[in-house]
């Protein structure tokens, strides 16, 4: 790959001025415009502070200030620590070679000045410096772009200051937590307040994680409000979203999904599920799984939802979770599994019976490696 | 995710163990070679050694169907256990793919 380094900048630190010169020559022979001149290490410095070179040219014996004492000085500083430093030594002097390197240089070139051999070093260092600074630029952007979409991913969610106004008109407390396993994940969750008996709570999680899954995360959120007259009926809108899924994702995409409205007249608690992990019911101290079981959204257009009807009474409660909770892996290689979903939750109700939520999730996290291999939400929705 | 492939006058049969995941993409080319063998009209997925299928795993199995049902092939999944089985069942994949205990 050829580079062009018509843009680069190097500074030429030389007390000999026939050295100066003939270096100049050699290296603008080799495409380079922007250079610059330093008598000594004195000099030097403040060259490099106003000239920012891209990589500097330096002899070791120089009065005021040598080559290696100006090189230390700029390695100490973190502006400087990547900046090639090109030591000008005599091809036989080990122990100075030696000590260039010790004093932070990056390369050397022999003396006397082989033009060839100078031009290829000082292209191989500036090309470096160009790769890694472009490398460096996109880091950035990616980053900053990475941090503005993890902020429209965040709004998707309900904020916390609602799940306290939804709770408070509905008598309910609402827990939750969302968490990716990259910068952007696949997961999504939010409540629908329905009219003033029923509220709606939808958990979807598609295949994947990452800028993918995210991107479909931004699908279906456009897709919940073009449904809402089916609202009260949640196999209905399953098939809904599914329908129109289908014609978006591709193959080998696909989401898990469950739907529940619950009726606070008649504590009825109605759901449609996409093959979402199996909730759990607490009812007077009754704990148990709920079948969920169900086509995953977005893969056939032949799906068909059911509507299961369960009793969610004051004093109950209903936990969704996505998979990651079940399935991440523990330091010992074991996983929660479906197997013993309802002893955590036991075990956190029996702890922490005012925040379980954040017990269990104390509990989880204490054993699982983060950053998480897939996306976290979980949420615990419980009747005062 | 390891499997090994054998071919019979029926068809072939793909043989996966460990764990069918997110990170094992790059195999599941390797398992959609296996359709383009000539005169196959009939392709068994055993998972019977595989121990764990995550959402992606799952999707690796949608896949496999459609690229069998465009060079009618007919696929069937075979012997899902545990937990395995478990998310086959909770998916409904069996809705799309043929299972066969």
């Amino acid at each position: 790959m050829t580079i062009s380094l018509r843009d680069s900048r190097v500074l030429i630190v030389d007390d000999n001025e026939f050295n100066r010169k003939s270096l100049a020559i050699v290296i603008r022979r080799a495409g380079i415009q922007n250079i610059e001149f330093a008598v000594d290490g004195v000099d030097g410095l403040e060259k490099v502070e106003r000239f920012r070179p891209d990589l500097v040219l330096l002899d070791v014996d120089m009065p005021n200030m040598d080559g290696l004492e100006m090189c230390r000085q700029l390695r100490r500083n973190a502006t400087h620590a990547e900046l090639p430093i090109l030591f000008q030594t005599a091809l036989d002097g080990d122990d100075e070679q030696v000590r260039c390197f010790e004093a932070g240089g990056s390369d050397f070139i022999s003396k006397p000045i082989k033009p060839g051999e100078c031009a290829a070093r000082v292209r191989h260092q500036l090309e470096r410096r160009k790769l890694f600074k472009d490398l460096a630029e996109f880091r950035g952007r990616v980053e900053k772009e990475l941090k503005h979409a993890q902020a429209m991913q965040l709004s998707l969610l309900p904020e916390k200051r609602r799940l306290v106004e939804v709770g408070d008109r509905y008598g309910l407390r609402i827990d939750s937590h969302f968490e990716t396993s990259s910068e952007l994940g696949g997961d999504l969750w939010n409540v629908f307040e329905i009219d003033e008996r029923h509220i709606g709570f939808l958990m979807a999680d598609f295949a994947g994680h990452g800028i993918t899954a995210a991107i479909n995360t931004f699908r279906l959120h456009t897709l919940i409000d073009r449904f809402a007259v089916a609202w009260l009926n949640p196999a209905q809108w399953l098939s809904n979203l599914n329908n129109a899924l289908k014609d978006v994702l591709t193959t080998g995409q696909f989401a898990t999904a469950i739907y529940a409205v619950l009726d606070t007249g008649t504590n009825a608690l109605t759901y449609a599920s996409a093959g979402a992990p199996n909730p759990v019911l607490g009812t007077e101290g009754d704990l148990g799984l709920i079948d969920s079981a169900g086509l995953l959204l977005g893969v056939s257009r032949k799906a068909r939802y059911t509507n299961r009807t369960v009793a969610l009474p004051p004093g109950g409660f209903l936990f969704l979770y996505s998979d990651a909770l079940i399935e991440s892996r523990t330091a010992d290689g074991r996983c929660i599994g479906s197997d013993r979903i309802l002893e955590i939750v036991q075990s956190a109700l029996d702890q922490r019976p005012d925040a379980p939520l954040a017990h269990l999730l104390d509990d989880f996290f204490a054993n699982v490696d983060r950053p998480l291999r897939d996306d976290l939400t979980a949420v615990w929705i419980a009747r005062r | 995710m390891d499997f090994e492939s054998s071919t019979s006058s029926d068809g072939i049969e793909a043989r996966l163990r460990g764990r069918l995941e997110f990170t094992d993409h790059d195999r599941l080319r390797d398992i959609v070679r296996l359709l383009e063998s000539d005169g196959i009209k009939r392709m068994v997925i055993d998972l019977k050694d595989l121990e764990f299928i995550d959402s992606a795993g799952l999707g690796m199995l949608l896949i496999m169907q459609e690229e069998a049902e465009q060079r009618n092939v007919k696929l069937i999944v075979r012997g899902p256990r545990n937990d395995v089985k478990r998310s086959i069942d909770l998916a409904r994949i069996s809705e799309i793919i043929t299972i066969e205990t």
